[in-house]
């Protein structure tokens, strides 16, 4: 035991007086001293502590923090000596788990309980464990960017409202989540987590423009660098990156390659990842043309939809419990190898519409209007008479709709509901419009052509909630935007589905069929295959998965942007924005970081050997991109094997890690 | 056009009818074992015989089941009718049969189905048919008998034997649904095959069953192509495409053709992904790989959670609707559709106009573009609607620099139109030409058999097939040891080809008898029929090429190793109907023209044919007719599960048959389990 003292009060050992500051008692508070000497165990130096605060409190999560050399010391059997501790050492007793307000893909506050102690890349592990998202290497913590001081005090108050506290939520150690109500089981206590839960896997369906064009946007490629020099370093505790308690983070996918989404037990993870590509969509943080980004609105609208429509706890209770249940019709089906009543369905009586509707047949030089015309929509046809009388005989015209094209022309306020069909034939398309009275009858009839569209008759299970979706389509042009918004969650701004490019671009009331007409390929897809569809979508791009740096390669001088893609780095000329060259990882030897000059340096195949030295961001951020793609690369589709964080390490960690 | 094709049905129908007699007939004809009849019966049984065994080596699994049940159907049905009716003289038989009626009558019907010149397609679609319905309760029916193993109650027997009686008409009803049509498919021979295509089969169900009818290497480039004459357009099917969808695009009066060939370009994109996906504007093109590079950059492009579709752009000249200008515009390929860089706009992504989406349209290259509409190249391709038919201006023409920039716009609208399915398409093409080439080990004795089977027509079929397939490179070492083994042949084929148009190679038939069928072309009743045809043919196509062609022997001959065939009880061979093997091949109109006198031989048995309608059809016909309520469920476990249920079948039989043919349905159910053996 340290300090033995002489009669006189000396002391007559090696040991020497140590200060422990400790975070519970404030900061202005005087240190704990501890009399230690250099053989003085970690663990004894908090033992010493813990009894001298005379607190009596749960002291598990704390550890030591040295201040000036940055660091954790959370060896307890080494000793003091060996971590090279003096007297002049300030020592932090601190929790290792601080709060966080963490900003999620999905642009929904949260505060987290974080460990400060542990590499940013243990500490996502952790985060992505309690928010229940697997492959957690594949993301990332990024700084809050630096905001203007005028933005900073509006946002607050803001923000403060949206912060949803997560810190309650009690973690349950072990790897094994056990699902209570289609959720882990610790989101299921009560309904305040409940609560969180659903932030966490439902997507946002009440935004307005105003929430798009508030947000930040890159405007240049230059910009988007900028967003790139803000990823915390992997390797490092987040304590040792100058985070404090209660600071903002955000939490992103970093590495654009997601290993094996599986809508099963990915709810939040591919909840979160369609949430980050909805963004990046509507910040522009990636281009897409006009028609992709009716795709991307039609998409956002029906997941919307069927995000109010269904309480997606419900279902996922629903799915799970019901999964014995039809596992066991299964069996019923097969062992009744054709159920009888569905075949009988099948060829039951298909339902046929019939109608008197005004049809325009656009021909050359002819400047006819629409006439009235006896209708009769069979099977994937319509067939129209000159009256119902004459519905036996000889039909003026049939046509077969199987393959054919299918335009709404609606103008809800001028009450023209108009369905434009381009109707496929060996000579040709040919075009004819469908003129109905009302929204009902228009319903009706839209959706039993887009059904023939399809091969499909209106004796499809599907043709109901088509009605119902084009009615509801029709619902929202009614209420147009002028007009004012009302606050109900039901009221979908169609202009919030799409960038601000577009919103300036297309008023709502040009958008809205836009997006109808879109709309109809995806509308029979269910929520999770609706996300997996934008985010399929969003991987076709063709500037998908590219993270950008301000660079300048060796021996040129004039900066450049350097591409990290999940493949390949790519060169792009600054000034025109073309692709100069691309290298392959496939083909790459081996690259190397210049500490010093802050250089990074590859060699690839062929003696090709390319340097560069990183403008936009530290050149650890460019060294982990590479290696940690290189990473993604190495995982296997074995489930059980255990992500091998050394490897990652290694391949990103740098002069640090080794 | 219906009612041309209830006449057809009806003609089936007929011919079915007329089938049951002659089985019937002929098996009740050969028992007394010394026939003293002309040597034309005696030289027709043997034919019958080599027939028999030809189609049993030849037929697919289903084919066989199908033949097996259409047999069965036939015996269950007639027996108890014809049977008690007594064999009529057979001398009278013989009479009746030179009437020279149902030979016209056939002629019509043949000309009927393929005066449609190179390519035509019929819609068979037809609600109910009237003959092969019965046949399938015979053959459905004794489906329950397991049900006897445990005694149930009469209410519950009834109530069971009602559901499955409706089960039964319900799933004809289903089945009678189903769209067939008949189509010609030209060889890159310049013969064809006709075959019986229905709406559930994909392109790869046909070129499988082209495979196994044309002795090919079942190569991955092979594929069926559609050529628009027209328009000039062409292109080949996906694997996974549905030919009668694609096919009912036509219109009734098209010229248009299906070919079966090969095109290298059709999977090259798999073969060489890197100069897709790399090469940066086919500079460096043809750059080597290693196959581990391009395993991964194929998963990488094809497996992900999105498919990749290669980055493609750069000047193309689009024809202007309605002129015969082209003009020269940048297009890029994107996932969602072909966009072009508009006038005094960069090519940044928001930038951008759409071309064209490719939901509703296919892809097709253009032929000879530049005599056709002076285009720049006649490097083009075309974009259209599948259903469209004459120039349109819905139709747009585009036209690249040079053929690998069009065989890379081709190739990335594919990827981008149809995704995974193509690499998915790709990787089971690859193991279908994998499984094709075990069969030389399974039936080695094959190219051994037709050899010897002294200078038979099939061998020069083989090899004349074989000539196309030479050059193609086989990945597979086996496929290609099995194009050597087969090459000697080649060098005889010619003036064998001159001499004997025999059809059958597998067949175990003595030197002799083969000879002998060089001389008198053999199997009878398709000769018929197939001599009317013949004539009627608008297609000036050399017929002894085609008989070659056809005829030959389905090679995938892998089936019942011969050895196996060889025991086959000669009467029993007898009994075995000659007609229906013929019905087998569904391209039966080209058998060469048989010797009048045959033809007698063989239509003396159809008089007694009962009450069935006046024009006695050609015999070919009914067999696709026949084989639809049996092959339904083209796929491998369906198959099996009919194969539990013949044992079954084959039971009854006797009991009614009497005569040979028992004799004949084992020896029929051993052939199919040994080729069951074999294949799976």
């Amino acid at each position: 035991m340290a300090g033995i003292k002489t009669a006189s009060g000396d002391y007559i050992d090696s040991s020497w007086e140590l200060n422990v500051y400790v975070e519970e008692k404030g900061p202005d508070a005087d240190p704990v001293r501890l009399r230690v000497t250099g053989d003085t165990h970690i663990g004894g130096v908090m033992l010493q502590t813990v009894d001298k605060i005379q607190l009596s409190q749960n002291w598990s999560d704390h550890a030591l923090w040295w201040e000036q050399k940055k660091m954790w010391l959370l060896k307890s059997n080494w000793t003091l000596d060996k971590y090279g501790i003096l007297a002049d050492a300030k020592l932090l007793y601190t929790p290792q788990h601080k709060p966080v307000r963490l900003l999620l893909p999905n642009m929904r506050r949260v505060l987290l309980k974080v460990s400060f102690s542990s590499p940013v890349f243990r500490a996502v592990i952790e985060i992505c464990r309690i928010l229940n998202i697997r492959h957690p290497e594949e993301l990332s913590l990024l700084r809050a960017p630096e905001e203007k001081e005028k933005k900073r005090k509006k946002d607050k108050d803001m923000e403060r409202e949206e912060i949803h506290d997560f810190t309650g939520l009690v973690f349950p150690g072990g790897s094994s989540q056990q699902l209570y109500k289609g959720m882990p089981a610790y989101f299921a206590d009560s309904p305040e987590t409940e609560e969180c839960y659903k932030v966490l896997s439902v997507s946002q369906t009440n935004l307005t423009p105003e929430h798009i064009t508030k947000i930040y946007r890159p405007g240049s490629v230059v910009d988007k660098t900028q967003i790139n020099s803000r990823w915390l370093d992997s390797s490092r505790s987040l304590m040792q990156q100058d985070v404090k308690e209660n600071d903002k983070l955000s939490l992103q996918f970093k590495y654009y390659c997601f290993f094996d989404l599986e809508p099963k037990y990915d709810i939040v993870r591919i909840n979160q990842l369609y949430e980050q590509a909805r963004w990046a969509i509507l910040l522009e943080e990636i281009d897409c043309t006009e028609e992709e980004m009716m795709v991307f609105a039609a998409l956002q609208y029906h997941i919307n939809k069927r995000s109010l429509t269904n309480d997606p706890l419900q279902q996922h209770r629903d799915s799970k419990l019901d999964d014995l249940d039809s596992a066991l019709s299964h069996l019923e089906v097969k062992l009744d190898s054709a159920t009888p009543t569905d075949v009988l369905d099948s060829i039951a009586a298909i339902p046929e519409l019939k109608d008197n509707l005004r049809i325009f047949r656009p021909k050359k030089l002819t400047l006819k209007g629409y006439k009235q015309h006896w209708v009769v929509f069979k099977d994937t046809s319509i067939s129209y008479y000159k009256s119902k009388e004459e519905a036996l005989g000889e039909p003026l015209q049939q046509l077969n709709l199987k393959g054919c094209e299918v335009v709404p022309e609606v103008n809800v306020p001028g009450q023209k509901f108009c369905v434009k069909l381009l109707v496929p034939s060996p000579e040709g398309m040919s075009e004819i419009y469908l003129r109905c009275d009302n929204e009902q009858q228009y319903a009706r009839w839209m959706a039993a052509c887009r059904l023939a569209a399809k091969g499909k008759t209106m004796a499809d299970s599907t043709y109901q909630s088509e009605i119902q979706n084009i009615l509801s389509f029709l619902m929202l042009q009614k209420s147009n935007p002028d007009c004012q918004v009302s606050a109900d969650a039901e009221n979908i701004n169609t202009q919030a589905l799409v960038s601000p490019r577009y919103q300036k671009k297309f008023k709502s009331k040009q958008l809205t069929p836009r997006i109808l007409e879109a709309h109809q390929n995806v509308a029979q897809l269910t929520l999770m295959e609706a996300k997996m569809r934008f985010i399929q979508a969003w991987q076709s791009l063709p500037d998908f998965g590219i993270s950008y740096f301000l660079v300048r390669f060796k021996g040129c001088r004039k900066d450049e942007i350097l591409g990290i893609a999940n493949n390949r780095l790519i060169r792009i000329d600054l000034s025109v924005g073309d692709v100069v060259k691309t290298w392959r990882y496939s083909n790459m030897r081996q690259w190397n970081v210049n500490w010093d000059i802050r250089q990074v340096a590859i060699e690839f195949d062929e003696h090709i050997n390319v340097a560069f030295s990183c403008i936009s961001s530290n050149c650890k951020i460019v060294h982990e991109y590479i290696g940690g793609y290189i990473f993604m690369s190495t995982r296997s589709k074995d489930q059980n094997i255990a992500l091998n964080e050394e490897l990652f390490h290694k391949l990103t960690g740098g002069h640090e890690a080794l | 056009m219906e009612q041309a094709c209830d006449d057809i049905d009806q003609m089936f129908s007929d011919l079915l009818g007329e089938m049951d007699l002659l089985t019937q007939s002929l098996g009740v004809e050969t028992i007394p074992p010394p026939s003293p009849k002309a040597p034309n019966t005696e030289f027709n049984f043997s034919v019958g015989f080599k027939d028999l065994n030809e189609s049993l080596n030849a037929l697919e699994d289903n084919d066989l089941d199908a033949l097996m049940a259409d047999l069965m159907a036939d015996i269950n049905e007639t027996e108890k009718k014809t049977f008690q009716a007594q064999k009529p003289p057979s001398s009278s038989q013989r009479s009746t049969f030179t009437d020279p009626e149902p030979g016209f009558s056939i002629a019509a019907s043949f000309d009927y189905q393929s005066n449609i010149p190179a390519a035509y397609t019929q819609d068979f679609e037809d609600y109910l048919p009237p003959l092969p319905l019965p046949p399938k309760l015979d053959l459905a029916l004794p489906l329950p008998p397991p049900e006897p193993s445990e005694p149930l109650s009469k209410e519950e027997l009834e109530s069971k034997a009602k559901t499955d009686k409706i089960k039964l008409a319900l799933e004809k009803m289903k089945e009678a649904k189903v769209k067939k049509l008949v189509i010609k498919v030209l060889m890159d021979d310049d013969s064809s095959k006709t075959l019986m295509v229905d709406e559930r089969q994909t392109a790869r169900d046909i070129l499988d069953n082209l495979f196994e009818k044309t002795h090919c290497d079942c190569n991955i480039d092979w594929c069926l192509y559609e050529v628009y004459q027209e328009l000039q357009i062409e292109r080949w099917f996906e694997d996974h495409e549905n030919i009668v969808d694609a096919l009912s695009g036509w219109t009734r009066d098209s010229e248009n053709k299906m070919l079966f060939l090969q095109k290298k370009e059709k999977y090259a994109v798999f073969k060489n992904p890197q100069n897709f996906y790399l090469a940066k504007k086919g500079k460096d093109a043809g750059k080597e790989m290693n196959e581990k590079n391009k395993e991964s950059l194929l998963k990488e492009s094809f497996c992900g959670t999105s498919v990749i579709v290669p980055e493609l752009e750069g000047a193309l000249y689009l024809k202007e609707d309605g002129k015969k200008s082209w003009k020269k515009r940048y297009f890029l390929l994107r996932a969602s559709g072909i966009y072009y860089v508009p006038k005094g706009k960069t090519k940044t992504s928001r930038d951008l106009a759409c071309f064209i989406q490719f939901d509703n349209v296919n892809i097709y290259y253009g032929t000879q573009y530049k005599v056709k509409f002076k285009a720049p190249t006649d490097h083009c391709f075309v974009l259209k609607h599948p259903q469209i038919q004459k120039e349109s201006q819905y139709i747009k023409y585009l036209c690249c620099d040079d053929s690998w920039t069009l065989h890379q716009w081709v190739t990335g609208i594919r990827i981008a139109k149809f995704g995974k399915t193509l690499y998915d398409n790709y990787r089971f093409a690859v193991q279908q030409m994998g499984l094709a080439s075990r069969w030389p080990n399974l039936s080695k004795v094959d190219p051994t058999v037709t050899a010897r089977s002294s200078s038979s027509g099939a061998v020069q079929a083989n090899g004349q097939i074989h000539q196309n397939v030479i050059p193609v490179i086989s990945t597979n070492p086996e496929a290609f040891k099995r194009a050597e083994d087969k090459k000697p042949n080649v060098g005889r084929k010619p003036d064998q080809a001159q001499l004997q148009p025999v059809p059958s190679s597998n067949h175990q038939q003595s030197p002799k008898v083969a000879l002998h069928a060089s001389k008198i072309p053999p199997p009878a009743p398709a000769r018929i029929s197939s001599q009317a045809y013949s004539s009627a043919l608008t297609l000036p196509s050399n017929v002894k090429n085609v008989n070659a062609n056809v005829l030959l022997p389905p090679p995938p001959s892998p089936s019942p190793p011969p050895p196996d065939a060889f025991p086959l009880p000669p009467p029993c061979n007898n009994d075995l109907p000659p007609p229906p093997d013929d019905f087998y091949d569904p391209p039966p109109d080209f058998l060469p023209p048989p010797p009048p006198c045959f033809a007698t031989g063989d239509r003396a048995q159809l008089p007694p044919g009962p009450p069935l309608p006046p024009p006695p059809p050609s015999s070919n016909q009914p067999k696709p007719f026949m084989k639809k309520p049996v092959p339904l469920p083209p796929k491998r476990q369906d198959i099996t599960s009919l194969h539990s249920e013949q044992p079954s079948l084959a039971g009854p039989t006797p009991v009614g048959g009497g005569g040979g043919q028992p004799d004949f349905m084992s020896d029929l159910m051993k052939a199919l389990q040994k080729k069951r053996g074999s294949t799976s």
